[in-house]
């Protein structure tokens, strides 16, 4: 079986390896589509829903991040209908939570924002939670900080998969989901936290972050962490787990 | 040749630092401009008691925090043809809503008796009435354009102004950011 | 010890053994002890019935069974005397039992106590024959509920003890298992399975042949096969049925697949709130066990298959597979995306298949008969059968096998019998959370897998709520929203964070908060989730708003512009339930509350400013508030009809009407100077004209008779409403300063520009005074009359010709009218309607009262041809006999005529079959109307026409109907009027203040509801003076302290 295979690609015809997922082939043409629970060198788990395509032939919407690409797939990663579902989504990320970006430590580093810069978000149309959540300072060197998370649980992959620590998890369930430290203990008393600060690093928005920044200052290196994964995980040629 | 008549520009202050209101007038040699294309009828810069009628455009900052802020946003939609909202505050409610997980007794008790240092007191008159949250403009009126920011850039007001008074609807792509 | 059964002669002593306890010899008594029979008190019944026949030493072989379906009927008894059929006895109870044992021990089954017989069992993969006998008691297949249903799945549950494997084998159990074994063909089971389509039942209706072709083609170390029990739809409960009343079904059919897709492990994801189901599979395990049929070298055939059960903690979302799969892998129950389906990657990681527990029903079934045995039922691309747990406002409740492709009428109504309490069916959602309402128009769908996906629902694993007109549909959609937003896992963002805010938008509909924008947001937000949600949880979470919004969006735009629930469900937008179905919206509870602190005066102030007719309405107001009224539940209804009347007839003609009348024109707001035509002086004209008077127009009261009042003055009876009451009511309208203009029919006298040139605004009300054209030999011969005029000629005190026997035909008011006014005139009546009593739309104390002064009903004939005496007057009437075939758009059983002619000697026909409103004077005016015509069409909300300035209402835009809803359309289009001519909302500028006891009586009176007193009917029938008489102080007094107050809140 050959390695490569050809896909169309909102209708022009790309290549890709066998075995990439249709997220990683748009990534590696350039095609932008966004993601945010997808990090390289981590499994994915096709929860944030922002980066689904449409797939000529399959009558509903497909998560690009884990729906493998096959010769002769023709994928729309844009049209109005995703770019208002995208869109929708964020919104509701946005309502979910706190996120109050003017002083966020990621102001300005962050991929939330950035997708609703991109995606043309100007406002959000549903009526904000206002949710009461905890910030959790008890570790020396990190934060997590609820009132920013979108549950996208790239901390939690980071930490069993590639620092093999498994720290974190998800507690609760429905519009009560959360991250939460071992058996939702705090931080500062994790038993198993080897202090590595991945899970910082991999964090799309300003959840988790260093002490000691303030607004805007907390910049990830994202870089590093998927150095390591692809050292450390199995990877599929495109990236993913 | 005969002037266009000037549009008239109202502005308000609700809930918000005033930093929109600042770099409004960080707009440079363009409020010449401005000066002889509009008259600002209503707002912090100028001296007007009452909210005028028949408004053109009307820039609020700030979110909605009490019932004088509703009523002012009403007022100021009724009077006006294009309401812009002008900042995060107006757009998103940002700072102003990290109250909003509390309930408004138990955070003035917070502020005005726990946190007093003298004279500890809820103010009960001539203070506007707080609402349960501060929330963003356009979930009590309807907004025709949010320009977000914290604050919106110098740059961006002035592209949405002038992009206005030619009669086009501005494109904030490429000047604002959301958040 | 049990043998291992491993030949045939084994299997057939099993076999026998099974048939010695199904067929004893003694009397063989089983109790339904499913979960439902429990629920109703079956374990006692059993207790008494094993008590007694030990006590009485009578040797009956007692024994306990599943249900059989019928759950209103529980607790269920199957009574088989040697050689008689079996019969089922319906809701026994514990103390039933001596009496009952006493007749079975004489050998006599008591036909009272018996829902139905059967004579022989078709139990599929074999037959049971009983016996013949007990003529009186009817065939189960002749029984409404079990009528068309055809017991594939349930082929057992009922008859068999789930406790006995071998009464399982008895009936042909494990020969599907034991003919795999033998023939040793796994791809011809299949090739079977695929050539009878057989489709999953879990609700997505995947084909159940190619999943298994999927599992046995996949190539490892171990394979799973999975049963899905986990059934946690509200509403549903087949699964549990099923399990509980014929386990080995489903294990044979486990077992089966294990054999042909080479899986070796079978586990079974029981929910652990079935405890009944978790310890009937395990005992019929260990059972299978015992008997070498599960296990290791089953059947003595060499192949090992176990099932594990497992019992799952009651999340809904692990009902999805992936998600199941992950509960069973001892994660957290998230589902995972697909691909990887789990017959690629499922269990741990190996290929694994996953059946609803009724798909492994059908296994045996098609196995033993055949593929093409299969396809005879049901629908060419869903055969065979369906269960559902047919549930809410139906007569019968229960579960129910029917072929797929069966209208939802036939549940509706064959099955289910219909609406309870006479309402009107509204709606049925199928398919629990994750499915659709589907409308009562609609109800001719058949339901399968495709139609009901076309209409926005699905078939799921079979729930079918029936509502009716008390359930309000958004409030049912918030309900299931409420139920998926709980539900869900929160692993994806549409489904956590959407189905919140779908939530939040459906309550503040709910709470009367909701912008027109909130539709359209909900709307968007619906279809994102639907499309964009990781698993089907989501995926199918929105399709009951989706589904409600299609169908009943008048109902949510009611709650957002009208802030009204019709259904009266959504408490924040009624005062009362009884406000809230009276077409004028009175404050009730406030002028009982008034009476009861015997303010008199306040009282009537109060009921006048609500309604300006009250001593009218206090006689002829259909009275909606009495279906509402929650003291009903306790005994019935507060009068609040007579009430109100009381306390107008107590001012009415006494020197208080004079000061009162002052009070109410006292509340008159300043002049407006806007003028306001109203056309038609009849109930809605004059309560438009009453309170735009009040709000400070002036108006003119334009009509075509040479008085006001309309239906009120010249189609009511003078027994029913005397006209001096009438004059009363008009003149507090005058003495509001309303002009009326009389003896000027607009359109012949008055153009609609000229009325338009002289007013801001023109209410047009006029009333049904033309007669409905009907098909009829004969209507021309002299002597034939329309109801209506004949009323309107009676009032007038004109002369009538009328004979001695009056045939009345029709069933509404205008008929019953007829007839008791005939009566006065000296003639023996007789009433002709199509259909059966309970159909008739006439206020029912009126048709009661008809009858008791000697008027005759016939129901069930439709008038054929009026017959000729030779001199063009009538001989008699031809009447065909109807019987009642099917149920029609309004929910009633339509009249089918037979060939049975009844003739009827007479020389008078009145018709009262349905008049319109003559829209002669609408051609050419800018008025559009609507349905073919007969009505104008406006604004639902406004009441506008489509000509500006031009509103309507009444009769004119509903077709026919009763002095309260004509009222109700008047004081609307008032308020709607006022708005549009100042731009501001007065309307609560009207009232005073009214402060009154606002605490819940502690002990409301335990009196019964009070009547009115009547003449006895033969004086009444002499007279056309009004007979019936208003409550005694004392009366009303009591019928106040009746009243529970609902209008009180716990949070006011």
């Amino acid at each position: 079986m050959p390695n490569r295979i050809s896909i169309r690609i909102d209708g022009e015809l790309v290549q890709a390896e066998r075995g990439q997922t249709i997220f990683e082939a748009a990534q590696a043409n350039n095609r932008f589509i966004p993601g945010l629970c997808q990090f390289k060198g981590l499994s994915t788990v096709g929860a944030c829903r922002l980066c689904v395509v449409e797939v000529q032939g399959v009558n509903r919407l497909l998560p690009s991040c884990t729906t493998p690409a096959q010769d002769g797939m023709a994928v729309i990663t844009r049209s109005a209908k995703l770019n208002d579902y995208r869109r929708q989504a964020l919104e509701l990320l946005f309502a979910e939570k706190n996120h109050v970006c003017a002083v966020c430590v990621s102001n300005n580093h962050c991929e939330l924002q950035a997708y609703a810069q991109r995606l043309g978000v100007t406002n959000v149309r549903y009526a904000y939670r206002y949710p009461r959540l905890k910030v959790d300072m008890s570790h020396p060197r990190f934060v997590i900080d609820h009132n920013r998370c979108v549950l996208c649980t790239r901390c939690v992959r980071v930490c069993n998969e590639v620092e093999g620590a498994y720290v974190w998890g998800v507690a609760g369930r429905g519009i009560g989901s959360r991250i939460a430290c071992e058996m939702d203990r705090d931080w500062g008393k994790a038993s198993a936290c080897t202090n590595c600060g991945k899970c910082v690093q991999v964090c799309p928005t300003g959840a988790l972050a260093e002490k000691g920044f303030a607004a805007e200052e907390m910049v990830k290196r994202q870089d590093l962490v998927e150095r390591l994964a692809t050292i450390r995980g199995t990877m599929n040629p495109g990236g993913s787990r | 040749m005969t002037k266009a008549p000037k549009a008239r520009l109202a502005t308000a202050w609700l809930d918000g630092c005033s930093g929109c209101h600042m770099s409004l007038l960080d707009v440079d040699e363009l409020l010449l401009t401005l000066a002889d294309r509009v008259t600002i009828v209503f707002g912090p810069l100028v001296d007007a008691q009452h909210f005028p009628e028949s408004v053109d455009v009307a820039l609020i900052e700030g979110a909605v925090s009490s019932q004088d802020d509703l009523r002012l946003a009403q007022t100021v939609r009724e009077n006006s043809k294009f309401v812009i909202a002008l900042g995060d505050c107006a757009v998103t409610s940002n700072v102003p809503s990290m109250r909003n997980s509390i309930a408004p007794t138990r955070l003035l008790e917070r502020v005005y008796i726990a946190g007093a240092d003298t004279q500890p007191g809820v103010p009960l008159e001539n203070v506007p009435k707080l609402l349960r949250a501060a929330i963003p403009l356009h979930e009590v009126i309807k907004v025709d354009l949010h320009v977000p920011g914290c604050p919106p850039s110098a740059a961006a007001i002035a592209h949405v102004l002038t992009e206005l008074l030619d009669g086009r609807k501005p494109d904030l792509s490429a000047v604002a950011k959301f958040g | 010890m049990t043998q291992r059964i491993n030949d045939l002669s084994s299997f057939n002593a099993a076999r026998a053994a099974g048939l010695r306890k199904l067929i004893p010899g003694v009397p063989r008594i089983a109790i339904g002890m499913g979960t439902c029979g429990m629920g109703n008190g079956a374990e006692a019944v059993y207790h008494a019935f094993a008590d007694s026949i030990h006590n009485l030493g009578l040797g009956f072989h007692l024994t306990r069974t599943g249900c059989f379906g019928f759950c209103a009927e529980e607790p269920l008894v199957n009574v088989l005397l040697p050689g008689q059929p079996l019969v089922v006895l319906r809701r026994i109870q514990a103390s039933d039992v001596p009496a009952l044992l006493d007749h079975l021990a004489a050998g006599r089954i008591p036909a009272e106590l018996a829902l139905c017989k059967i004579e022989d069992w078709d139990h599929i993969t074999a037959t049971i024959k009983y016996g013949v006998g007990q003529p009186d008691i009817p065939h189960w297949h002749e029984v409404p509920f079990f009528k068309g249903q055809k017991k594939i799945v349930l082929r057992n549950c009922g008859l068999i003890s789930p406790l006995e494997i071998e009464e399982y084998i008895a009936v042909g159990g494990y020969q599907a298992l034991y003919e795999v074994l033998i023939d040793a063909k796994p791809e011809a089971v299949i090739e079977q399975l695929k050539a009878a389509k057989l489709r999953g039942r879990g609700g997505a209706g995947y084909q159940t042949g190619l999943k298994w072709e999927m599992l046995r083609k996949a190539k490892a170390e171990r394979k799973f096969l999975i049963s899905n029990a986990d059934e946690g739809d509200p509403g549903a409960y087949m699964n549990r049925n099923e399990i509980e009343g014929d386990p080995h079904s489903m294990i044979e059919g486990m077992i089966i697949a294990g054999y042909v897709t080479g899986a070796t492990e079978g586990l079974l994801y029981v929910r652990a709130e079935y405890p009944l189901a978790v310890h009937r599979l395990q005992q019929a395990m260990d059972q299978a066990r015992e008997y070498g049929l599960l296990g290791r070298d089953i059947l003595g055939r060499g192949f090992n298959f176990d099932i594990a059960l497992v019992e799952g903690a009651g999340a809904f979302v692990c009902g999805e597979e992936t998600a199941l799969i992950r509960s069973l892998e001892g994660r957290a129950g998230r589902p995972t995306p697909r691909p990887p389906y789990p017959a690629e990657k499922g269990l741990f990681g190996y290929p694994t298949n996953i059946n609803n527990v009724e798909t492994w029903y059908n296994v045996a079934p098609i196995v033993v008969k055949g593929a093409a045995w299969f396809t005879e039922t049901g629908s060419p691309k869903s055969p065979g059968t369906k269960v559902f747990s047919l549930v809410g406002k139906v007569q019968n409740t229960g579960l129910v096998e029917m072929p797929l492709g069966t209208p939802l009428k036939t549940f509706v109504y064959d099955i289910g019998g219909g609406a309870t309490h006479g309402k009107a069916v509204k709606a049925v959602q199928t398919g629990g959370p994750s499915g659709g309402t589907i409308p009562q128009e609609m109800f001719d769908t058949p339901v399968d897998y495709e139609t009901l996906a076309q209409l926005g629902s699905i078939m799921g694993s079979g729930g079918m709520v029936v509502m009716d007109e008390d359930n309000c549909m958004v409030d049912v959609a918030r309900y299931f929203v409420e139920f998926t937003h709980s539900e869900s896992c929160g692993k994806c963002t549409p489904c956590r964070a959407g189905l919140d805010q779908a939530l939040r938008i459906l309550n503040r509909f709910t709470h009367g908060e909701a912008t027109d924008s909130d539709l359209d947001t909900l709307d968007e937000l619906s279809r994102m989730i639907r499309d964009m949600s990781l698993c089907g949880l989501g995926q199918s979470a929105p399709n009951p708003v989706l589904t409600s919004m299609r169908h009943f969006r008048r109902e949510f735009e009611d709650h957002v512009r009208a802030h009204r629930c019709r259904a009266g469900v959504c408490e924040e937008l009624a005062l009362s339930p009884c406000e809230n179905s009276c077409p004028l919206h009175m404050n009730i509870p406030r002028f009982l509350q008034l009476l009861k602190e015997d303010r008199l005066e306040d009282a009537f102030l109060s009921v006048v400013l609500d309604n300006p007719l009250p001593a009218s309405t206090g006689r002829v107001c259909q009275h909606p508030c009495d279906n509402r009224c929650r003291r009903s539940a306790i005994d019935d209804a507060v009068n609040m009809r007579e009430v109100h009347r009381y306390i107008a007839d107590s001012i009415y003609g006494t020197p208080r009407y004079e000061a009162l009348i002052g009070r109410v024109v006292e509340r008159r707001l300043p002049p407006t100077g806007r003028k306001v035509a109203v056309v038609g002086a009849g109930p809605a004209g004059l309560s438009c004209a009453y309170y735009c008077a009040l709000l400070g127009h002036e108006v003119t009261v334009y009509d075509s008779n040479a008085e006001a009042g309309g239906m009120l003055r010249y189609a009511l009876p003078d027994y029913r409403l005397p006209v001096e009451i009438i004059q009363h009511e008009l003149e507090l309208i005058r003495r509001l300063g309303v002009q009326f203009v009389f003896n000027t029919m607009v359109g012949r006298d008055l153009t609609l520009n000229e009325l338009d040139a002289a007013h801001d605004v023109v209410f047009l009300s006029i009333g049904t005074w033309k007669e409905s054209w009907v098909y009829l030999a004969g209507t021309e011969l002299r002597g034939v009359l329309h109801a209506l005029p004949f009323l309107e000629s009676v009032n007038k005190d004109e002369t009538t010709p009328l004979g001695r026997n009056v045939v009345v035909i029709g069933g509404g008011n205008a008929a019953i009218d007829s007839a008791r006014t005939a009566l006065r005139l000296g003639a023996n009546v007789t009433i002709v309607y199509r259909r059966e009593r309970k159909d008739m739309p006439a206020i029912r104390e009126e048709t009661e009262a008809a009858e008791a002064e000697g008027a005759k009903i016939v129901f069930l004939a439709a008038p054929h041809r009026i017959v000729d005496d030779g001199s063009g007057g009538i001989q008699a009437i031809e009447c065909v006999k109807t019987t009642l075939g099917e149920f029609d758009r309004s929910g009633r059983r339509r009249p089918v005529p037979t060939d049975e002619i009844l003739r009827v000697a007479c020389d008078t026909v009145i018709l009262a079959v349905g008049e319109t409103v003559d829209l002669d004077f609408v051609k050419a005016s800018g008025l559009r109307l609507k349905e073919g015509g007969t009505m104008l069409e406006v604004d639902r909300h406004t009441l506008l026409t489509s000509r500006p300035n031009f509103y309507a209402g009444g009769d004119l835009i509903t077709g026919a109907s009763n002095v309260s809803n004509a009222m109700g359309w008047g004081k609307k289009a008032a308020r709607t009027i006022d708005q549009a001519l100042m731009d501001d909302y007065r309307w609560p500028l009207i009232w005073p203040e009214f402060h009154y006891g606002m605490t819940v009586p502690a002990h409301p009176s335990n009196a019964g509801r009070h009547h009115t007193r009547e003449l006895d009917p033969a004086e009444r029938a002499a007279t056309f003076a009004e007979t019936t008489f208003p409550l005694a102080p004392v009366e009303a007094m009591e019928e106040t302290c009746r009243c529970l107050r609902c209008d009180i809140r716990a949070d006011h």
